[in-house]
């Protein structure tokens, strides 16, 4: 049981798992903290995304992780169009954030069935699946696939990125401020708009390209986005709903929990274990368990 | 002057009707729920395409003969949403709201049983097809039948048996939670116990689980022959993909449902050669010379292969109906007297119903290799040798 605990397998299946579910935590988390949009589609436009990646793969022969920009490209894209379509008049209404809260829900809910039904209307609901990256690479007793190092490696560059441009860059600092406090951001003179703009842009391009990297592992289909959309909102409330930061630990943390968990214990115990963080955690910590109660 | 114009109209009208062809005899309308949206949204198009491929042959050569009189087949279908509720609903609306002719079935054990509780209400003979549970012998026979061969109580022996006469004796299982793979599990067990065959490790886990490494480390540990696994689609992608990464090394891997779609051998390639799988069909048997036109239709219309269970068993559902409407007409004391009593040709070879069960398609089970589904157990209908690693 030691052996296994220690072994460099658990430990890279735990950072794959751990970094998509940080990256797919971290869109909802911006589009919520900026926003206060709760956003249930979000597991759909990771469905965008593995879409676009297979059909890119399909057409062309050519690897998706050439196409990351262009599937980020997609995910930005859709993620404008919902906001200035949907949102944008909303929110500039000074609505209360409970107020938005639930509109958002039942607006993306929305979103959420006509995604899945226009996908399937076009594309059918038959799982789709292709070969990329799938060499085995061994390294001692650890084997790991391409296809799950290029996910990794992508992820936790995208991860590593996000912080550095939320925590150094003058703009980063101004989707944390107004994630903080959006009345004092505007006081002082942050174009709430613009800002509001990127992070939606930039939560759904993180989505589709969590997406994108899912699509070289799993089957795509035009429904496989809901258990994304589960995990998405246990990583941002264990993480505290809007610190992206304790998000992205609370991403690895539920991978932790998941691998080492059903080490100790047993795979049915996964659910159980997972659920029963979450709820824990919802009593012990409401605010999230990183973090000190305030967002940024 | 105007009166004068209209009856000309009329009477222009009236000679074009006449002159119309036989076929533009009254379509027959077959009517049908599916899983188009919800939880099994991505196992139903194996079933609806075979569906769609039947109507569009039917129609190109002329029409369903309806106890001699060649007629259009026209669908009449609504999205079921995966709930098996709402598919009764939508079946009693087919009957008695859209009157239509005939029925097909929906997708799923669940939904197959609540048809039948309509079928029986209203006395209206459905054949189906993707039900495999030891609960379909608990329907009333009468108004459903169920030509699959894939039921739990005898995949369990014949697993067994295959592995033993392989000469396989230990393996590690894994099965999903969900009720096919549990009630396999529950027939599997004691039938290996049975055959001699020492079970290793057996672990159950969840439908939504996202990474399978230490489940595959504990089957390595273990060192079995064989590992047996109880799979649905989704969590077989998951399997095969990390056994492979893992590095499995048993002689044989068996796994319950996935293999058989076709995005699973675009997904592995020759990875996925040996695997074994359930399902009673292959376009390889000679012995069945619709088998072969079938998955070549398959392929032609839709650009990828039939799966080998779901769309297999849809097709073979519409055969027997097709030969029991031929002989019967639409008359349901008739129809449900001619599936009932009836032998068909169907591309899984003769099939006649014992009560509501297929009484002559043995369960089988499938290998991949090569580019090829190979049938390999039983002997009385394999194309290939089970191989072993």
């Amino acid at each position: 049981m030691l052996d296994s605990l220690l072994s460099a397998q658990l430990l890279f299946a735990a950072a794959v798992l751990g970094s998509i579910y940080a990256l797919v935590g971290l869109g909802l988390n911006l589009v919520y903290g900026t926003m206060r949009l709760l956003n249930i589609a979000h597991g759909d436009i990771l469905m965008i995304g593995a879409f676009s990646a297979y059909w890119w793969f399909t057409l062309t022969g050519l690897s998706p992780l050439i196409a990351l920009p262009l599937v980020a490209a997609i995910g930005a894209g859709l993620g404008l169009a919902l906001y200035f379509g949907l949102f944008r008049r909303q929110l500039a209404q000074g609505l209360p954030p409970a107020a938005i809260e639930a509109r958002s829900l039942l607006l993306f809910f929305g979103v959420s069935v006509v995604l899945q039904n226009v996908v399937a209307f076009f594309f059918s609901s038959t799982p789709r699946a292709y070969r990329h990256l799938d060499e085995v690479v061994r390294i001692g007793d650890l084997a790991m696939t391409g296809n799950r190092i290029a996910a990794l490696v992508v992820a936790v560059t995208l991860l590593a990125g996000m912080l550095v441009f939320l925590n150094r860059s003058l703009f980063g600092i101004e989707i944390r401020a107004l994630i903080q406090h959006r009345e004092a951001a505007r006081v002082v003179g942050i174009n709430v708009d613009r800002v509001q703009m990127v992070a939606i842009a930039l939560g759904f391009a993180a989505a589709a390209i969590a997406g994108a990297l899912l699509s070289m592992t799993e089957q795509t289909s035009p429904f496989m986005g809901f258990r994304f959309t589960i995990a998405a909102f246990v990583v941002i409330i264990l993480g505290g709903l809007g610190n992206i930061r304790g998000g992205i630990i609370a991403g690895m943390l539920l991978a932790v929990i998941e691998i080492y968990a059903v080490t100790i214990f047993s795979a049915e115990a996964r659910s159980i274990l997972i659920y029963g963080a979450f709820v824990a955690a919802l009593l012990i910590r409401p605010q999230g368990l990183i973090g000190f109660g305030k967002r940024g | 002057m105007k009166r004068r114009h209209l009856l000309g109209l009329a009477a222009t009208a009236a000679m074009t009707l006449a002159a119309l062809p036989a076929a533009a005899a009254d379509p027959v309308r077959i009517g049908y729920t599916m899983a188009r949206t919800g939880l099994f949204a991505a196992a139903a198009p194996s079933q609806e395409q075979a569906y769609t491929l039947w109507q569009e042959q039917v129609n190109a050569r002329g029409g369903l003969n309806v106890a001699g009189e060649m007629r259009p087949v026209e669908f009449v279908s609504y999205d079921d949403e995966s709930d098996p509720a709402k598919s009764a609903q939508l079946y009693e609306r087919l009957i008695t709201s859209d009157n239509v002719d005939l029925l097909i079935a929906p997708w799923g054990t669940p939904h197959h049983l609540n048809l039948a509780g309509v079928a029986e209400t209203y006395g209206f003979p459905v054949v189906g097809n993707t039900a495999a549970s030891v609960a379909i012998r608990e329907v009333a026979p009468g108004n459903i039948w169920f030509p699959t061969s894939a039921i739990p109580d005898r995949i369990g022996p014949e697993l067994a048996a295959m592995l033993s006469e392989a000469g396989v004796g230990s393996v590690s299982i894994i099965a999903n939670v969900l009720p096919f793979g549990q009630e396999n599990l529950g027939f599997l067990t004691p039938a290996l116990e049975a055959a001699g065959i020492e079970i290793r490790m057996s672990e159950n886990y969840p439908p939504d689980i996202s990474d399978m490494t230490p489940l595959i480390t504990q089957i390595k540990a273990a060192g079995a022959d064989a590992v047996i696994a109880l799979t649905y689609p989704a969590d077989a992608f998951l399997y095969a993909g990390q056994a492979r990464e893992l590095g499995v090394e048993a002689k044989l891997q068996f796994m319950l449902i996935g293999p058989t779609i076709d995005a699973f051998h675009k997904a592995f390639g020759p990875a996925a050669d040996g695997i074994v799988t359930l399902a009673h069909w292959s376009p390889e048997q000679a012995a069945w010379p619709r088998a072969k036109p079938f998955f070549d239709a398959y392929v032609a219309r839709w650009g990828q292969a039939p799966d080998y269970l779901d769309s297999a068993l849809a097709y073979m559902s519409l055969e027997i109906l097709e030969q029991a409407v031929a002989k019967a007409g639409l008359d349901r004391d008739a129809l449900r007297e001619a599936i009932a009593t009836g032998t068909f040709d169907t591309i899984n070879g003769e099939v006649r119903f014992d009560g509501v069960q297929n009484a002559v398609t043995p369960t089988a089970f499938v290998q991949r290799q090569g580019d090829k589904m190979q049938l390999v157990w039983p002997a009385a209908i394999a194309t290939a040798p089970l191989t072993m690693r």
